[in-house]
């Protein structure tokens, strides 16, 4: 053999376990700083609810909203989403078809669409006059809750998320505000907030709906627009469930593949 | 963003005046400002400008040679800025860190860092080290004071310039620039990709865009290494090397005529198939950007000087002349991309996702996200690039190779 | 002895990348928060933050309690199924403390026709006027009492 053998000394195994002990009390130190380090980063809050014992839905049902904008003021308030023009968590929109110009022999007019300050306040009276209008509807908007949600793929650092009960939820203590995701979002539900100058979207009232309550829209809607329910604690007669057997349903822009699941009943294709 | 704008009451509802139809509430801000038109402004020259150098060392174009050392320091100088803009427009610098330490693998963004990381450390540091290092220990016997320091730290303790290490220097930078090339076509192909796998946004939205950011970035990074000589030897007072500056050239043409090629497939693709979003996109060119699109970036960035490059390849007369007009050349080919990012990134957001209006955008003078940071930002690379050329680039390595006595002996 | 010696370039450079290494796992070893990763890729603590938020609105079955008399009075209405805090705005603060925090008035008359003004988005079976049509220069709760519109205040 070329190399000499090792020769154990006695020095040699003293300084070995010196080194071993140091190397440990390294250890104890770094994981007394690490836990003082995330003690900053992170503030439990412990609750008695099982995220994984819920799906919690919405479903909207076009031909009951009347555009009084009740749920898009109730989600500012209840979020405490700034008042500004252009952040929104969720909104409505008027659509108004009008009818095709005589001899045209089209099916439908030009569509107007608005929704100034998101329907807060209600709908001023449309400019279109009553008989140039074909038909006209309301759409809120929200969150679509996306299975194959492009905002939570884009996401570089992992601060948006899906919860395992199906919400889609923006971690604010660590966003870095970067916005890939408002532009991956194809809804338009996503904005960078001017006070937090983190992204955030409709949580579907995630701190109310582990309480037991409604989402701040739907207590908040006066016509029923707005179905609310938990799909793993459904009974036949659960208004969700009936909502979901007895309409055809649609979706916003299904072509992309992002297979929202919340749900539109009476949705015209004008709607997007 | 337009926070500081949107502080002052009325700004809102001034910027509302501005959109044309129906656009969703939360897009009446712009996200992405001016930044991020330079991030992949700054990207693109960094890859454009390796392939370069790598056309020298590895595919042998021997007239490039003088240009080598020069492609790699700017390489270098753009890479390091390049987050810069990125940085900046984030609503939560200090956290940047997180992109690193738990990057989300399915977000383009995320991986970026990585690509970046591998970029600057993989390829070009160690292919700038490895091409250096005997200069290095030899700059740092010579030189004095600061620049000794410099040198010495620069070789990392490795004082080794043997004939052996030396040909080891010479196998190892070869294998690293043929990394290198594919390594910069992801770099910027990743680029592309942020934009092009937006499936919302139908502008971005397509799988030509790496391409087109990989041709455009060449296009880009091949005329910022020809205005880079052209002025380094003006203020140096060394002779430019036509061989090299008329290579440079036929590279540059070649590049153009890829780029416009593929660009214009895009637009053909586009309104031949007509997909839903093709009326507002029309819309978009034809209106909001019409003079960023058709003029600047088209015009002014690819057709008047795509006509001069090709030009000069035809008549061949008055070199002093020649300069002046691939000066000028580089010049609007470099104000033509910097327009070209300026259509995908601003243009990308100037027109609703519901595709039935647009939105406006504001550059602000001032502030985090205005033209001043802007223009900082676009000359912190010229000023980083001008100090490492006084510190690596000695007079001789701007000339070529027959002029450069070369191997071991000294100028 | 001959040695087959790594040449220094390549040794220097393995000690760097090591170090690089080790730098990179020992930042995340410090940086990453504890709960990441334990549901998915995201700080699972964040759905804790989440549900300690504070709520502004009760919810209906806060307001039933105390107001018995309203709920009863409407049971006969359309306006039954429609939630107190839709008029009324977030109580939340108002069952904490019910004596000192009280819901504002509703005064302004266009109150009432944010919902019902005739509009040609709104349901066709949706209950509509045209304010100025419809007895103009009176108040809605002149005839109509907000709990039970079809009868007088």
């Amino acid at each position: 053999m070329n190399p000499s053998p090792k020769t154990v000394s006695r020095r040699g195994v003293f300084a070995t376990l010196g080194k071993l002990a140091a190397g440990a009390a390294a250890v104890l130190v770094a994981r007394k700083v690490r836990a003082a380090t995330k003690q900053v980063v992170t503030t439990p809050a412990p609750k008695g609810y099982d995220p994984f014992k819920h799906q919690w839905r919405m479903a909207i049902d076009v031909d009951k909203c009347i555009g009084c904008g009740s749920c898009a003021d109730a989600c500012k308030h209840e979020n405490k989403v700034p008042r500004d023009l252009g952040y929104f968590r969720t909104w409505v929109e008027r659509y108004i078809i009008k009818k095709a110009r005589p001899g045209s022999g089209e099916a439908r007019g030009e569509t107007v669409v608005d929704s100034p300050n998101g329907s807060i306040g209600g709908f001023p009276p449309t400019r279109v006059p009553k008989d140039e209008i074909l038909k006209a509807f309301h759409v809120p908007k929200l969150c679509n809750l996306c299975a194959n949600s492009p905002c939570d793929q884009a996401c570089p650092v992992g601060a948006t998320f899906r919860t395992p009960e199906g919400a889609i939820l923006v971690d604010p203590k660590y966003c870095i505000g970067c916005g890939f995701c408002v532009q991956a979002c194809p809804y338009g539900c996503r904005f960078v907030s001017p006070v937090t100058h983190t992204a955030e979207k409709c949580s579907l009232c995630y701190h109310r709906i582990t309480r037991g309550l409604k989402p701040a829209c739907v207590e908040a809607c006066p016509t029923g627009t707005r179905i609310f329910g938990d799909l793993m604690d459904a009974k036949p007669d659960d208004p969700l469930v009936q909502f979901y057997a007895k309409n055809k349903l649609q979706v916003l822009k299904p072509h992309l593949g992002t297979q929202p699941r919340v749900f539109y009943a009476g949705l015209d294709e004008e709607a997007r | 963003m337009n926070t500081l704008l949107l502080a002052h009451k009325g700004a809102a509802s001034e910027l509302l005046q501005h959109v044309q139809g129906f656009i969703y509430p939360n897009e009446l801000n712009l996200l992405w400002s001016v930044l991020i038109v330079l991030y992949p402004y700054l990207t693109g020259l960094v890859a454009g400008a390796f392939i370069m150098a790598s056309l020298e060392r590895v595919f042998k174009v021997k007239s490039l040679q003088p240009t080598y050392r020069l492609s790699l320091l700017t390489s270098l100088a753009f890479l390091l800025v390049a987050p810069l803009p990125l940085l900046f427009h984030l609503g939560h610098p200090e956290r940047c860190f997180e992109v690193m330490m738990t990057p989300h693998a399915s977000s383009p963004m995320a991986i970026f860092g990585f690509v970046y990381a591998w970029y600057l450390m993989a390829v070009l540091l160690l292919e700038l080290w490895f091409d250096y290092r005997k200069d290095f220990v030899e700059w740092s016997q010579t030189a004095t004071g600061l620049k000794r320091w410099i040198y010495s730290i620069l070789t990392l303790g490795v004082r080794d310039v043997s004939g052996k290490a030396l040909l080891l220097d010479d196998k190892m930078g070869r294998a690293i620039t043929i990394i290198g090339i594919p390594s910069a076509f992801l770099l910027h192909g990743y680029v592309g990709f942020i934009f092009g796998s937006v499936k919302a946004n139908p502008w971005w939205g397509t799988v030509l865009m790496p391409i087109i950011f990989i041709f455009s970035a060449m296009v880009s990074g091949i005329a910022l290494l020809m205005f880079l000589y052209l002025i380094t030897c003006w203020v140096r007072k060394v002779e430019v090397d036509m061989d090299c500056l008329e290579t440079i050239g036929k590279c540059l043409l070649t590049a153009l005529a890829v780029d416009f090629s593929v660009e214009a497939l895009d637009w053909i693709h586009r309104l031949y198939v007509a997909d839903e979003s093709i009326d507002v996109l029309v819309l978009l060119a034809s209106g909001k950007l019409i003079y960023s699109l058709f003029v600047l970036q088209v015009f002014m960035g690819m057709i008047l000087p795509g006509l001069c490059l090709a030009g000069m390849v035809i008549y061949k007369e008055g070199w002093k002349r020649r300069q002046t007009v691939y000066f000028l050349c580089s010049v609007l080919v470099l104000v033509g991309i910097f327009a070209m990012r300026w259509n995908v990134v601003v243009g990308g957001q100037l027109f609703s996702k519901s595709l039935r209006g647009f939105t406006t955008y504001k550059l602000e003078l001032v502030g985090q996200e205005g033209l001043l940071t802007a223009f900082m930002l676009v000359l912190l690379p010229f000023v980083i690039v001008s100090v490492m050329i006084w510190l690596f680039l000695p007079r001789k390595d701007l000339l070529p190779a027959g002029h450069a006595t070369g191997g071991s002996q000294e100028t | 002895m001959p040695r087959q010696t790594i040449p220094p370039q390549i040794t220097r450079l393995v000690l760097m990348t090591v170090m690089i290494v080790v730098a990179y796992f020992g930042a995340r070893y410090f940086l990453v928060p504890e709960s990441f990763g334990q549901y998915g890729w995201y700080r699972a603590d964040a759905l804790k933050d989440y549900q300690a938020l504070p709520i502004h609105y009760g919810g209906q079955a806060s307001c039933v309690d105390c107001h018995a008399e309203v709920v009863k009075k409407r049971a006969k209405a359309k306006h039954q199924h429609i939630s107190c805090e839709t008029c009324h705005g977030p109580l939340q603060a108002h069952v904490e403390d019910p004596t000192t925090v009280k819901p504002p008035k509703i005064t302004d008359p266009k109150f009432c026709t944010r919902c019902h003004e005739r509009a040609p988005a709104r349901p066709e079976k949706f209950q509509q006027v045209v304010l100025a049509d419809h007895n103009p220069g009176q108040k809605c709760t002149e005839c109509h009492a907000p709990h039970l519109p079809t009868e007088a205040p």
